[in-house]
């Protein structure tokens, strides 16, 4: 009982002694960020946001992929959060109080679809019969299928894997399989064996099935320190800027954030494109307060790809999901 | 709450059951008290389960309710789970886990009861075992997708590691606490070293193996998940994987119960078996 009595005026004191200071800022800011090539390493290295945000402590955590992010937010780990069309279908779905705030990048070559040169597969329709893997529930899973169901080739005429990355790239070696969709830095190794790339995620941008990641903010972080979401966004913005302005030091940086040779991670940031923070408030990208962009359409693609697919129990309208995209914070930014 | 207020009326229970067996033939097991003592837990367990559930303290996303999982079990059984129903994922861990655990006894037993009894082979095995026995099977696993490919021999070798130590740990546990009283007195009357081998030493040693068999079999389990992960189609493991990938919470604890059962049902199998075999196990407990 003592200890509660003390707990209890200890936090009234923190209230009514120092009230108006601790609303305005939390203890600790935590950024999730995932485990691939963007301008957010460039923030993280450079400390843009801490510049920003000067009186907080700023904690980032790596996260290796869409699945373990989704079970951070939804656990509330992180106040920030990164991620990829298909988890953010999939956690807006599932009712996560999150909502898009940025796009940290869109995919280009960075993911591709390998196939084995001797296997004499031309086209998607000579899978037939093939062994292709990809991780299931991921960008590449969702292209591939997308893909095969433009040129009406049923994906059971062919043995589909599910394989992390770095399994995919072994079973590549070894032979196991004919044709993977995956990405950077494991692709390469794929491309080096006896492969060829035979579509990337920029071909099937440019054919309406663009795929990316996005910047998420916890919907209660956002409204309790609205302020704090702006200054994320300048910091990031900065570094989407250093980015594009500074492309041989980036690279060097996110060969240190990854431990990636400089030579990789060139070439995954040329697989990548950043989309500087004026242009993101296009229609192609996030769109305007009020009129949300294409992002809000990919989400709805992919939501019907999962319900098809069976791992989604319902499907949201387009209205449901724009209403989780909110380019206020990146306008703002850019408006200064 | 002492004790006594669960055993009570559980006893209670019990003396009623005893009463009306020779009228209603109620199996004999339902009067235990063990068996009430043990239906107390699960039905306590989803009693909570309930409690936490229909009053929304637990959010739906992390726990869902038992008719939630309920209906995704109906569903994977009927119309199945990602192209296989529930029958066909069960089959398909329940192959591979017996297979494995079934190669472990093949050589870990006679290894086990080898070491035991030889200090030579003992002192030329153990730093083999030693080393890899703390070794997580996850670690080991990229190597074992590098040399055997991403087809079940991978997934099956994980499995057989993860049994194989407890099996022999256990087995040459059991050998050695022979009392060597047993050994002395078959050899005194002339008994051959096959004889001393299956007359003396294995049904000496059977219950310890035994449970032996019982730990490693959970282990085996433990790794399921983990040996689906590669290239499965099918199978509980891949099922909660696929499923937990995609927030389906329901069929995340529905594989899990499901798994859990067939634990169970294995362990009794395993126990009957014992029972069957060694009948000298009972002795003094009845």
């Amino acid at each position: 009982m003592k200890t509660i009595a003390k707990v209890t005026a200890l936090a009234l004191g923190l209230v009514c002694g120092h009230g108006a200071s601790a609303q305005d800022k939390p203890e600790k800011i935590t950024i999730g960020y995932l485990n691939l090539v963007n301008a957010q390493l460039v923030t993280k290295n450079l400390g843009l946001v801490a510049e920003e945000i000067p009186d907080v402590e700023i904690e980032y955590i790596k996260v290796g992929g869409g699945g373990d992010m989704l079970r951070a937010i939804a656990a509330g780990q992180v106040d920030f959060g990164g991620l990829g069309n298909p988890p953010t279908a999939i956690g807006l779905t599932r009712g996560l109080p999150i909502k898009g705030i940025l796009v940290l990048n869109m995919l280009g070559y960075v993911e591709a679809m390998a196939v084995r040169t001797s296997a004499g597969i031309e086209s998607l329709a000579d899978l037939k019969g093939k062994r292709v893997a990809a991780p299931f529930g991921s960008t590449t899973h969702y292209l591939l299928l997308k893909a095969l169901a433009e040129e009406g080739i049923d994906p059971a005429t062919m043995e589909i894997l599910d394989l992390p990355p770095s399994d995919i790239a072994v079973a590549w070696v070894r032979g196991d399989i004919d044709a993977a969709w995956f990405w950077e830095p494991n692709l390469n190794k794929a491309v080096q064996n006896g492969g060829e790339i035979m579509v990337h995620s920029g071909e099937m941008a440019e054919r309406g099935y663009p795929t990316w990641d996005i910047g998420v903010v916890m919907e209660e972080f956002a409204e309790t320190y609205p302020d704090l979401v702006t200054s994320f966004i300048k910091a990031e913005c900065a570094g989407i800027d250093f980015w594009l302005e500074n492309p041989e030091k980036t690279a060097e940086i996110i060969a240190e954030e990854l431990s990636l040779s400089v030579e990789d991670a060139t070439r995954m940031m040329n697989g990548t494109e950043m989309v500087p923070c004026d242009e993101q408030l296009t229609a192609e990208y996030l769109g305007s307060p009020g009129e949300i962009g294409e992002f809000a359409d990919t989400l709805v693609s992919t939501a019907e790809f999962l319900v098809e697919q069976d791992r989604l129990p319902k499907l949201l309208t387009r209205e449901e999901f724009a209403a989780k995209i909110d380019p206020s914070y990146v306008a703002g930014v850019v408006g200064e | 709450m002492t004790v006594d207020a669960v055993t009570q009326p559980i006893a209670r229970v019990g003396a009623l059951a005893k009463a009306l067996r020779p009228h209603l033939r109620v199996p004999r097991f339902l009067g235990q008290r063990s068996f009430l003592l043990s239906s107390a837990t699960v039905v306590a367990l989803f009693l909570a389960w309930v409690l936490v559930t229909s009053t929304g303290l637990a959010n739906e996303l992390f726990l869902p309710g038992p008719a939630a999982v309920w209906n995704a079990f109906v569903k994977a059984a009927i119309s199945g789970y990602q192209g296989s129903t529930l029958l066909e994922h069960v089959a398909a861990s329940l192959y591979r886990i017996l297979v494995a655990f079934a190669l472990a006894c093949v050589v870990g037993i006679p290894l086990g009861v080898l070491m035991g009894v030889s200090r030579d082979a003992n002192a030329l095995l153990t730093p083999l075992i030693e080393f890899y026995r703390p070794l997580p099977p996850l670690g080991l696993y990229t190597l074992l997708v590098m040399w055997l490919g991403i087809g079940d021999e991978s997934k099956l070798a994980l499995l057989f590691l993860a049994a194989l130590p407890g099996l022999i740990i256990t087995t040459i546990q059991a050998v050695r606490t022979i009392d060597p009283i047993y050994v002395r007195a078959a050899r005194s009357l002339g008994a051959s070293h096959r004889q001393i081998l299956f007359g003396v030493y294995l049904p000496a040693a059977g219950p310890t193996i035994l449970a032996g068999m019982r730990i490693s079999l959970g282990f085996t389990y433990t790794v399921l998940v983990a040996a689906e992960i590669v290239a499965a189609t099918a199978g509980i493991g891949w099922m909660i994987w696929d499923a937990a990938k995609f927030l389906l919470s329901d069929v995340v604890i529905m594989g899990l119960i499901v798994l859990g059962l067939t634990g169970v049902a294995l362990d009794a199998v395993m126990r009957l078996v014992g029972r069957l075999l060694m009948p000298w196990t009972l002795r003094g407990r009845q």
